[in-house]
């Protein structure tokens, strides 16, 4: 596994082997307590080859380190919701800060919270409303998922509702927009790969008609197909209402025009 | 209600005229549109400024025929398609039992891009047989290489000669036959070169970063993201509907960007793949009709290794010598 240096505050790591991705949190979570902040640790069945690094950087941090049970981070009783626990990471973040902590920074591995269609569903909703309280709070996250029981295709589609994703086995996110903003940022491509993609991270990111149009930002959109726009037409259709697409690529025009898209418009990049 | 040498007939009926001499144009094309004119048909020109003019002078004052301006929907074969499909669409909404047209190429057609404007002429047997059309395309003997000459005669089911004569062409071929045989295509002067990148398997979004990285600046942006936006089409087909192992390569230079991406299968089966609209827009060949309307030039070749799809951005290699007399301008016409 590569380790991104980019400084997405949202992270979807997939991983093969424990020690790797081990590895990658003790680096990640080091770079929190360096910066002055509180490191969550979680994972279900213990800290397994975590707990010497956890013991030794709790010698070094007191207060600072804890490793916590998946199910005491996400008290799911076998489902998870999604609205009640981006409230509790709210509040763990607020302690932090209260505590004197610059922010919270958790390394979750979240592999069993996903192992059925309707957890997937949950937990992808959840991502998407946790993303949003992310992109404002002090509070800096990995999502783990072992590919190997989770599977490529259900990774990808965690991965495309986060800023960042590692391995980048997905070339586009779909991530809610800010309150207020635009009802969702579309960013990177959309190509052939992203025709089952997309489908279902609109249907987990929800983006909401305003006045008859649902808004992307979609500034930092490279690439887009004709697949994408039809979804997105038909996004529109069953919301009764309009996308509005703000970017700059000029194909957009010109795929909208050839194929009769009629619920697809841009607008320029603000 | 058909009238003419169209009376009886049902869909499109498509003739050339092959002339040598401004008075057989005349002689051919007069009668054709005032013919029209009489029946209270929509009767259309598309010709290049100097033969409109040459019909203009020779049609009575304030004879109803429509001069179609030109533009760059006329520059691509699929484009052509697409506006003249439209218009014919329109016509017919508003009551029109027959559409008379004419139109002409130009020697710029006839040179490295011919492959695709064949195919154009051969497609539109299929593409506008579900309108009352009858249309003439006129081919200056004088300036038309005898190998276009060829094809025009295997295009055309019909030429139509002065006199009112309406000849079945004996070379005609279907287009079902037509555009799935193997066609010559000229190799684009800058293939010469050894190609900026070559991938073998290359995932869409591999091919298009190529796309990118090989871009010199020297053809223009938007050109250069619809080029991306084909040959994540073609890459796609390649691997969906083709055999591996997929190759692509990408050249730059002169202004332009060449791709070629090749794979081991017998290519499309549909013989108008990319030249006729699919029938919804979530049918397979959505994206190889985009490439066609966003490419300025689309190969397909199928030949004993496999099946190449070429596609070009930026402007054209020059064609032949535009010949000595009449000087071609305008729009590029309906063929």
């Amino acid at each position: 596994m590569v380790i991104a240096v980019a400084a997405a505050k949202h992270r979807c790591w997939s991983f093969e082997d424990q020690q790797q991705f081990e590895a990658a949190a003790q680096e990640f979570l080091a770079e929190g307590l360096a910066a002055g902040e509180r490191i969550w640790f979680c994972r279900a069945g213990g800290p397994g080859g975590m707990a010497a690094w956890l013991e030794q950087a709790a010698r070094a941090h007191p207060g600072a380190v804890e490793y916590v049970p998946l199910d005491t981070a996400y008290p799911t009783g076998g489902w998870l919701d999604p609205a009640a626990q981006v409230a509790r990471y709210t509040a763990a973040t607020d302690a932090a800060v209260t505590e004197g902590y610059t922010g919270l920074r958790v390394v979750a591995d979240d592999t069993p919270l996903v192992r059925t269609p309707d957890q997937l569903a949950a937990f992808a909703r959840y991502e998407t409303l946790v993303d949003r309280y992310i992109a404002t709070a002090p509070l800096r996250a990995v999502c783990g998922f072992d590919r190997g029981r989770v599977g490529d295709r259900a990774i990808a589609e965690l991965a495309c509702l986060h800023p960042h994703s590692d391995p980048a086995n997905v070339h586009f996110a779909l991530r809610a927009g800010p309150p207020g903003g635009p009802a969702a940022i579309l960013s990177g491509e959309l190509d052939p790969a992203a025709d089952e993609l997309l489908p279902a991270a609109l249907a987990h990111v929800r983006p909401q008609p305003t006045g008859g149009s649902i808004v992307f930002d979609a500034a930092g959109l490279r690439f887009v197909d004709h697949r994408a726009l039809l979804h997105l037409h038909r996004y529109a259709e069953q919301a009764q209402a309009e996308v509005v697409l703000r970017t700059s690529l000029g194909t957009v025009d010109r795929i909208v025009d050839l194929v009769g898209i009629t619920r697809v418009r841009t607008e320029p990049v603000r | 209600m058909r009238t003419g040498a169209a009376a009886g007939h049902t869909g499109y009926f498509h003739e050339a005229i092959r002339y040598d001499s401004d008075e057989h144009l005349l002689a051919v094309v007069v009668p054709f549109l005032l013919g029209g004119v009489a029946a209270g048909e929509p009767a259309m020109v598309a010709f290049g400024a100097r033969n409109a003019a040459l019909v203009r002078d020779a049609l009575p004052a304030g004879c109803p025929v429509t001069f179609l301006p030109g533009g760059d929907v006329y520059a691509r074969p699929a484009a052509a398609i697409r506006s003249y499909r439209k218009l014919l669409a329109e016509h017919v909404t508003a009551g029109a039992g027959q559409i008379r047209i004419v139109g002409e190429l130009f020697p710029e057609h006839f040179g490295a891009v011919w492959d695709t404007w064949a195919r154009y002429e051969s497609a539109i047997n299929h593409a506008y047989d579900e309108f009352p059309l009858w249309s003439m395309c006129a081919y200056d003997e004088r300036t038309t290489p005898p190998a276009v000459l060829a094809d025009v005669d295997r295009t055309h089911p019909r030429t139509a000669r002065p006199g009112d004569r309406h000849e079945p062409n004996p070379a005609y071929t279907p287009p079902e036959e037509f555009l799935l045989e193997n066609r010559p295509v000229v190799t684009d002067p800058i293939q010469h070169g050894a190609p900026a990148a070559e991938l073998l398997d290359p995932s869409p979004a591999q091919a298009r970063d190529a796309v990118r990285a090989a871009d010199d600046g020297g053809t223009p942006a938007g050109q250069v993201k619809e080029l991306m936006l084909a040959v994540s089409e073609a890459v796609s087909n390649a691997h969906v509907h083709g055999q591996p192992p997929v190759r692509m390569r990408v050249w730059t230079g002169d202004g332009r960007m060449v791709v070629t991406v090749e794979d081991r299968g017998p290519g499309p089966k549909d013989p108008f793949a990319g030249m006729q609209p699919v029938a919804s827009a979530t049918s397979a060949g959505l994206g190889l009709w985009i490439a066609h309307q966003t490419c300025n030039h689309v190969s397909l070749h199928r030949g004993p290794e496999g099946f190449t799809i070429r596609l070009t951005a930026g402007p054209l290699p020059a064609g032949p010598p535009l010949p000595a007399g009449p000087p071609p301008a305008g729009p590029l016409p309906d063929g």
